[in-house]
């Protein structure tokens, strides 16, 4: 249908050619929404396409031949527990949202025969029954701004981001602001990094902004290796523009002359489109030489990362961009003095330059009176385990457990029982029933040996076994270590023996006191951050369960049944089990 | 001449890489100077991984001399990052995520059952060259229906051990992947 059809992109030279542009994408826009044609969007990401969303688009497109039917996809916005998520909008009703449809159910629900498998509508009010979406519990507690067009906006189309107001903070930051007052606007959001270690952005564009050397790089750590978290994959896969835009501001302002986006190697689509993405910008000379006319340059670069987690950390990242093993190195210097090609690098977590855009347009006073005091704004956070309604959600700093558990995530499927929930991926401890009243943001759970980090929780019900959970986190971040400093290449696998001496109902009480002691060796003495936090799983698990491990070393029991002691397993294949 | 140890099992399939696609794959690499040409080392061989399934050493010595670099070097980046192969895969490929996701719905006895019961364990390949695994220490990111692994192209989620068993057993028969429809 003509109303949708891409717009052509040709290179832009000034901020009115621009302006033009975007008023086209926003007619385009509400054409697509105001017409008299039925719009189905179907939500395709890599999380959807595991459930068959190709094979839901593919139906549709074949259902709407010859019909008044635009058929378009976004990313999938969250709520994993209703993909393969389908959004049908007919003339004068507003959108409603099935979940978890089938290829085969499609003209069935084109014909509105499948209202059973609506799940909510878009707006204020209730439509033929069917309630409003965003009083579902998943959605009823959300602060979206990272994820405000995730699901909503067709992530290879730059037409639709333009529309939804991508590149409108760039266009202020190229044009009205110096770039000392787009770091003030930073600062003032008090938008501290969403990576894990919350340090405050603003103070570390300040310092890029002044170091001397040249040229300076921006970089953005889109590399998320841990096993716990996908938020970063869902942003690349639904709102690239998002995260484009965030680099080009940091560069303005920190006066870099290059961007990168690294992003780990195991998420093809996120790389996919987010390339798409990049060429798009280029093609309108957003990226380029005299932006818009504005006299500034700026390049941009995409890295791939080959699936090794200590990527994350920011030397190693860094490394791994300059095409060798990434392996971090001591600090001082630090990457904002001596980064990619020995030159002052600012580093930012992707979530924290999906911010940017709204700092920018709303300042960052409004940012900061989101979220709690020390930590503004809102986080992405993701759950794993037998849970209800699973997903991805962005939620206000602040926020209890409790609720998040309970509500947002719908409480434990039937015939689980909630034990713990762990913290902060492979890096800190778990939390037990009595702490879920703790409000989440960088430090309400430090003081229990828990974490935000990066916003990964895992609740774990009752057939989990501590110490074998323990052994699991602790043979990770053996499997990961990247063998350049002692403490943690050889720490960590020593920790792993000693627990299996415990799983296999070989373990002493003395065993608890040599964890104690060779755990103090790796964190105090390790070369990086990932390494000075590798014991922190075993050492929350044995504080919060301390008579989990008495039962194995005491009584010779698995409470839980899941370790080899009295099983005839080999020690061997079991092992294995556990790398 | 260097020459890298290649570690193949000898019943596995031994898959020759076509040079030709290899070169014309680095024809699209056109770095302007040499650091760009050193960025460019980890994407050309995840080109290569990804189109093969794995980086022989007359690949990687191509891909060297495109980018003014060794074969040591692209060695020493090809065994630091896990999502590469320095050997040929079997006729199916499957990524086991290991995840903590999965690892809670008990991804540990899928693991168990591969060295059990195949023989392998993660970067292995089965002695009839039909079955390969990787372990993902990270997460394939579809946790609501863990434990879940990726065989070929296709997902299959909430395994039990027996629905395990009956997913590798459907695809072997099915035969080559590649030959199956997608």
């Amino acid at each position: 249908m003509t109303v949708y059809a891409p717009l052509e992109l040709n290179r832009l030279s000034s901020r009115a050619e621009f302006e033009a542009l975007v008023e086209r994408a926003k007619a385009r826009w509400d054409a697509l929404w105001n017409g008299d044609h039925t719009v189905v969007t179907v939500g395709v990401g890599s999380s959807s396409i595991a459930k068959g969303a190709l094979d839901v688009l593919a139906a549709c497109q074949q259902a709407a031949a010859g019909q008044p039917i635009i058929v378009r996809q976004v990313g999938v916005d969250g709520a994993d527990w209703m993909e393969v998520q389908v959004q049908v909008k007919r003339p004068g009703a507003p959108t409603v949202y099935y979940g978890n449809v089938e290829p085969h159910e499609i003209p069935d629900l084109l014909a509105g025969l499948l209202q059973s498998k609506a799940v909510g509508v878009d707006g204020d009010v209730a439509y033929e029954g069917i309630p409003p979406l965003k009083e579902h519990p998943f959605f009823k507690y959300q602060h979206r701004i990272v994820l405000r067009d995730v699901g909503v906006i067709d992530p290879e189309s730059i037409e639709d981001a333009l529309a939804r107001g991508a590149y409108s903070a760039y266009l202020k930051v190229l044009f009205d602001l110096t770039p000392e007052e787009t770091i003030a606007e930073v600062t003032a959001a008090n938008l501290r990094g969403r990576g894990g270690a919350g340090f405050p952005a603003g103070v570390k564009w300040e310092s890029g902004r002044k170091a001397r050397a040249t040229p300076k790089f921006v970089v953005c750590n889109s590399h998320e290796g841990e096993p716990n978290v996908y938020k970063d994959r869902r942003i690349h896969e639904g709102d690239p523009h998002r995260i484009l835009e965030g680099i080009l501001i940091a560069c303005i302002a920190v006066g870099a002359e290059r961007g990168y986006n690294y992003i780990g190697g195991e998420y093809p689509l996120a790389i996919k489109r987010f390339r798409k993405a990049v060429q798009d910008a280029e093609r309108l000379g957003l990226i380029g030489k005299n932006v818009l006319g504005s006299g500034k340059d700026v390049e941009f670069r995409v890295r791939t990362g080959g699936g090794a987690y200590i990527c994350g950390e920011g030397s190693a990242l860094m490394y791994s961009i300059m095409g060798v093993r990434g392996q971090p190195r001591t600090k001082p210097p630090r990457s904002v003095e001596e980064g990619i090609w020995k030159r002052p690098t600012v580093a930012n977590n992707t979530e924290t330059l999906s911010n940017i855009r709204d700092i920018i347009n709303n300042g960052g006073a409004w940012y900061a009176s989101i979220g709690t005091e020390k930590s503004a704004g809102t986080k992405l956070m993701t759950v794993q385990g037998k849970l209800k309604t699973m997903g991805l959600v962005e939620v206000p700093m602040g926020i209890t457990l409790r609720t998040l558990i309970e509500e947002v995530w719908g409480g434990m499927r039937d015939g689980y029982k909630f034990k713990g929930i762990q913290t902060g991926g492979v890096s800190a401890g778990p939390l037990k029933e009595e702490h879920l009243d703790r409000p989440v943001d960088f430090d309400s759970l430090t003081d229990l040996g828990g974490m935000l980090g990066s916003g990964g929780f895992v609740v774990f019900d009752d057939t989990v076994c501590a110490v074998d959970f323990a052994r699991y986190l602790t043979a990770f971040n053996r499997f990961e270590s990247c063998s350049k400093c002692v403490p943690c290449s050889r720490g960590n696998p020593a920790l792993v023996e000693i627990l299996d001496r415990i799983r296999f109902g070989r373990g002493s009480l003395s065993d608890l006191a040599l964890i104690e002691r060779t755990s103090k060796h790796i964190i105090e003495l390790s070369l990086c951050g990932l390494g000075q936090v590798a014991p922190m799983p075993l050492l929350g698990m044995m504080k919060m369960y301390p008579e989990e491990f008495r039962a194995h070393i005491v009584d010779g029991v698995c409470p839980t049944g899941t370790c080899p002691i009295g099983s005839r397993q080999t020690a061997a294949t079991t092992a294995a089990a556990a790398d | 001449m260097v020459q890298l140890t290649q570690h193949v099992s000898p019943t596995a399939n031994r898959k020759e890489i076509d040079l030709d696609e290899v070169r014309e794959i680095m024809s699209h690499f056109k770095p302007r100077d040499y650091q760009e040409a050193q960025e460019l080392i980890l994407s050309a061989l995840q080109e290569i991984n990804e189109r093969f399934g794995w980086v022989s050493l007359e690949a990687a010595e191509i891909v060297a001399e495109h980018l003014g670099t060794t074969a040591n070097r692209i060695y020493g980046l090809l065994t630091f990052y896990a999502d590469f192969r320095t050997e040929p895969r079997g006729n199916h490929f499957m990524l086991l995520c290991h995840g903590m996701s999965c690892y809670v719905a008990g991804s540990s006895r899928l693991v168990q059952e591969l060295a059990d019961r195949y023989g392998i364990r993660d970067g292995e390949t089965t002695a009839d060259g039909e079955l390969t695994v990787q372990v993902v220490n990270g997460c394939l990111g579809v946790c609501d229906r863990a434990p879940i692994v990726k065989l070929d192209d296709k997902y299959y989620g909430n395994l039990t051990v027996e629905s395990f068993n009956e997913a590798i057993q459907r695809a072997i028969a099915a035969g080559k992947s590649g030959e199956s429809a997608k």
